[in-house]
């Protein structure tokens, strides 16, 4: 994950990409991944289906539900994951809800991710105040628990999550669900400022995210994008070079 | 979980009270407390199926044993004489052979032990089999043991035990002397002793490594995204607030009073009473509220607390309807905006309860995904809520869901069992010995059985929906098969697959059609402080029609499950005993069920 703070560093914006492990089946894994990271995205979330997905959207709900169908499991993904054999060249995030891990076991998920390949977690149920269920077992695999923030977050809440974070600050761009959008809400871009000036690492907008227009509104005040639905949808519908635009209006060199 | 034995019953109510134990023992052996192989068999027949039965012997016969194993009949035999392994071999339910335990050498010879558990005690004094002293646990505390066999027992008390536990972890404890007052068996000393085996082991397995803020021991919490940390952060405050003010209890109170006609009877039903032939019945008719269920109890006193947080949307789940209905009524009386989810499959089954909603003014929104019930609609107001979550208030409808809703929800709802125990205290002039509610999520039973929990001499039992039956696909039923998971904002128990996907309920009751329970009921039941047991649908069916023809009182589906379990209680309770039912709702929105079900009645 240092590789997102020298990004920052240069001045570049990085495009974190969200797919649904096994959507379309679990061999789509290594090829989708491999498709991004080639067309220069800076670090990928691996969604892990769930049948009660309450923070997300139509969209990742149906491709959870196809997932689903398909037989997957967190374990098949971590799984699937240990035996790529094509390098691995971007920051791979394991996104999952809480329960998976649960029933998984915290510490030996942390271990199985860590060989899998995985650099952070993102578990969306899992709120700061109870991080300590899952944050020492990832510690000791040196994977990095990232923390939502949101247009809700309390200032002093929000003191307290950036003071521990790690790796990347998730910032919740539409108070709601995920889901592609016409239109981002004019606070957010006060938002994205205030989180970044408090935040030690990079500060990453998401939910919502589909436009360049998205981009365009939000560039100056945050270090990167993480686009799921949009992207989820593209491959499951075959057509992934509609989304090329996109990655290319966040990762192009853009003078200020 | 630590296992308790309470040994040396010899009486019916000691059997009974000891109903969360895992075991109970009878004495063959010379002893005050022997009993004869009949006697053992007659109280034996007390005891649920779940409870091992255990005879303790002294250097008997391989025929005697075998005898009582048979006839009353034994699960598991308990040895202190100096009985061959040859016997130990033949015997043909587990063995617990026992040491007297003084020096670290006896502690050596347990492991030479063949029989299938070793009992630990202190050297006897008068006959063998128990002394009711202490021996030194620490004894055990580092050698090198199988604890997995171990049985402690001597000198056990319900304030000496929990330490016993932490420091030797055994198997089972075992206490016979320590439940006793003036050398006879005492119910509230068993009870007592049961809930701090029980309760204590809980806690010191517990992680310690979460706020214990919003816990009951290791399930509830606030597992939700952050978008809606502050919204229940707020709710947290808001209810702390509420919950001290008196002007908000007196309103609450007035409403309960004024607007949904409490208190409500306890009802004496005489001829369920002389049906079953068992204890007397008593019905807590939550059916005669406004809106004909418990759940308007609870919408009243969160509606009021919305308005407090200046909160002037409404969104709701319901399963069966009743909540909705209950929630959009009170949106009515407060002129409140409310948008209720509802599953498809719920929509279908209970028509009448979703015109209702709509002629009170409420929107109501059809879940189509999963499996069409309350489940799903409670993810999809979850989402609702997240998304507008500055102005809206989530009304849920059972003691489920994120830190403060399980607390709230059971407070709001304890007014039926505040009003029970002054009841039941005026007609009877004691408390009852058992008292039965359904569970779904858990509210009614939970404001039922929260005034009581202290009581230790007064069984709780719930009743969950076993739907086709608890070893099929279909059924609801979260605690006989359900496991620790996270769902809808806190650690409780659900039904789940092996890759901690939720699973489907099933059950002919839309309202307990749901495939968790609610954290605090998770935790009692670990505690053992209540027992769950599982109700077909057909036997719920059985029970309407009973309760309809015995009593003039048509209930609600859900309602019926705890009438069917009363009925199953009953049986093993004398004229001498309260039961108390819990009939949380009418039956006018399941008439159409009812009606198809039972074609062909008469
Ligand atoms: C009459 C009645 N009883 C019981 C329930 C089950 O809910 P709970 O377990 O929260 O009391 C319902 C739910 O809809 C109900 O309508």
């Amino acid at each position: 994950m240092k590789r997102l703070a020298e990004l920052k560093q240069s001045g570049h914006k990085a495009f974190v990409a969200y797919i649904m492990a096994g959507d379309g089946g679990i061999e789509k894994l290594g090829e989708q991944i491999q498709h991004l990271q080639e067309r220069g995205v800076t670090a990928i979330e691996v969604g892990i289906p769930f049948s009660d997905p309450v923070a997300d959207g139509p969209t990742i709900e149906a491709a959870g539900n196809r997932a689903l169908d398909e037989g997957i499991t967190l374990e098949k993904v971590l799984e699937e994951m240990q035996r790529f054999d094509f390098e691995v060249k971007v920051p791979l995030i394991i996104m999952t809800y809480l329960n998976p891990v649960i029933r998984f076991g915290a510490e030996r998920f942390t271990l199985e991710a860590k060989k899998a390949g995985a650099s952070g977690i993102i578990i969306p149920d899992l709120p700061f105040e109870h991080r300590q269920l899952i944050e020492p077992f990832a510690k000791q695999q040196e994977l990095v628990l990232i923390q939502l923030v949101t247009l809700t977050t309390i200032d002093s809440r929000l003191k307290e999550i950036l003071k521990q974070a790690e790796g990347f600050v998730y910032a919740v761009t539409v108070t709601g669900i995920t889901g592609s959008r016409d239109e981002l809400a004019e606070e957010v871009g006060a938002f994205t400022r205030k989180v970044r000036e408090l935040s030690p690492v990079p500060v990453y907008a998401g939910f919502g995210i589909s436009k360049e227009s998205h981009v365009d509104m939000l560039r100056d005040d945050v270090d990167g994008f993480i686009v799921g639905s949009a992207i989820v949808q593209a491959f499951h519908e075959g057509r992934i070079e509609d989304v090329e635009p996109l990655i290319d209006a966040v990762t192009a060199p853009h003078s200020v | 979980m630590t296992h308790v034995k309470i040994c040396g019953l010899m009486e019916e109510q000691h059997v009974k009270a000891a109903s969360s134990a895992d075991a109970i023992g009878f004495v063959f052996a010379p002893s005050r407390r022997r009993v004869s192989i009949e006697r053992a068999q007659e109280l034996s027949r007390l005891a649920t199926n779940e409870v091992q039965r255990i005879g303790v012997f002294v250097n008997a016969s391989y025929e005697e044993i075998d005898k009582a194993v048979k006839t009353v009949p034994l699960t598991m035999v308990q040895l202190h004489g100096d009985e061959p392994d040859e016997l130990i071999q033949r015997i043909e339910v587990p063995v617990i052979q026992a040491f007297s335990i003084r020096t670290p050498a006896d502690v050596e010879k347990l492991n030479s032990s063949i029989a299938d558990y070793v009992l630990v005690d202190a050297p006897g004094t008068d006959y063998r089999g128990g002394s009711g002293h202490v021996f030194d646990w620490s004894l055990l505390e580092n050698a090198n043991l199988d604890h997995s066999r171990l049985i402690l027992a001597g000198g056990l008390n319900k304030d000496n035990v929990q330490a016993a536990i932490s420091q030797t972890h055994p198997f089972m404890v075992d206490v016979s002397s320590g439940v006793e007052t003036d050398g006879r068996k005492d119910e509230v000393k068993i009870q007592q002793f049961i809930l701090q085996a029980k309760g204590d082991s809980m806690e010191r397995t517990q992680e310690k490594t979460i706020d214990p803020v919003g816990f009951f021991g290791r399930y509830g919490g606030q597992f939700v995204p952050e978008t809606l940390m502050k919204a229940v952060k707020e709710l947290e405050a808001a209810y702390e607030d509420a919950k001290n003010d008196a002007e908000f209890q007196k309103e609450y109170h007035h409403y309960l009073k004024e607007y949904v006609g409490r208190e409500q009877p306890l009802t004496f039903a005489a001829r369920m009473t002389e049906a079953w032939g068992g204890p007397k019945i008593y019905l807590k008719r939550e059916d005669l509220n406004h809106t004909g269920a418990h759940k308007v109890n609870n919408a009243i006193g969160q509606a009021l607390l919305a308005q407090r947080m200046g909160k002037r949307k409404i969104v709701a789940e319901t399963g069966a309807g009743q909540h909705g209905v209950a929630t959009a009524t009170i949106c009515a009386l407060f002129d409140l905006d409310c948008v209720v989810f509802m599953g498809e499959e719920d929509i279908k089954r209970q028509q009448l309860n979703v015109f209702r909603m709509k002629l009170l003014g409420a929107r109501v929104e059809s879940v189509t995904k999963g499996s069409g019930t309350l489940k799903d609609a409670v993810n999809e107001a979850l989402r609702y809520w997240v998304t507008n979550v500055e102005d809206t208030h989530y009304l849920i409808g059972s003691a489920l869901g994120p830190h403060p809703f399980p607390t709230m929800v059971r407070d709001f709802q304890s007014v039926i069992g505040k009003e029970t125990k002054r009841q039941i205290l005026e007609k009877e002039g004691r408390l009852p010995d058992a008292i039965v509610a359904c569970v779904g999520g858990g509210s009614n039973a939970i404001g039922m059985f929260h005034p009581f929990i202290e009581d230790a001499s007064v069984r709780l039992i719930g009743a969950e929906a076993a739907g086709d039956g608890v070893d099929t696909e279909r059924h609801a039923a979260t605690l006989t098969k359900g496991s620790e998971g996270v769902l809808h904002g806190a650690m409780m128990k659900i039904l789940q697959d092996d890759a901690g996907q939720v699973q489907e309920a099933h059950s002919i009751s839309a309202g307990l059609d749901y495939p968790g329970i609610g954290p605090e009921h998770a935790h009692l039941a670990d505690n053992g402080r209540v027992t769950y047991e599982a109700i077909t649908d057909d036997e719920a069916l059985a029970s309407v029609i009973e309760m309809s023809r015995l009593e003039g009182i048509i209930p609600a589906l859900e309602s019926a499950h705890a009438i069917a379990e009363a009925k199953k209680q009953a049986q093993s309770m004398t004229a001498d005993d309260v039961l108390i039912i819990c009939v949380s709702g009418r039956g006018d929105k399941d008439m159409a069920t009812y009606a198809e079900k039972m074609e062909g009645l008469s």
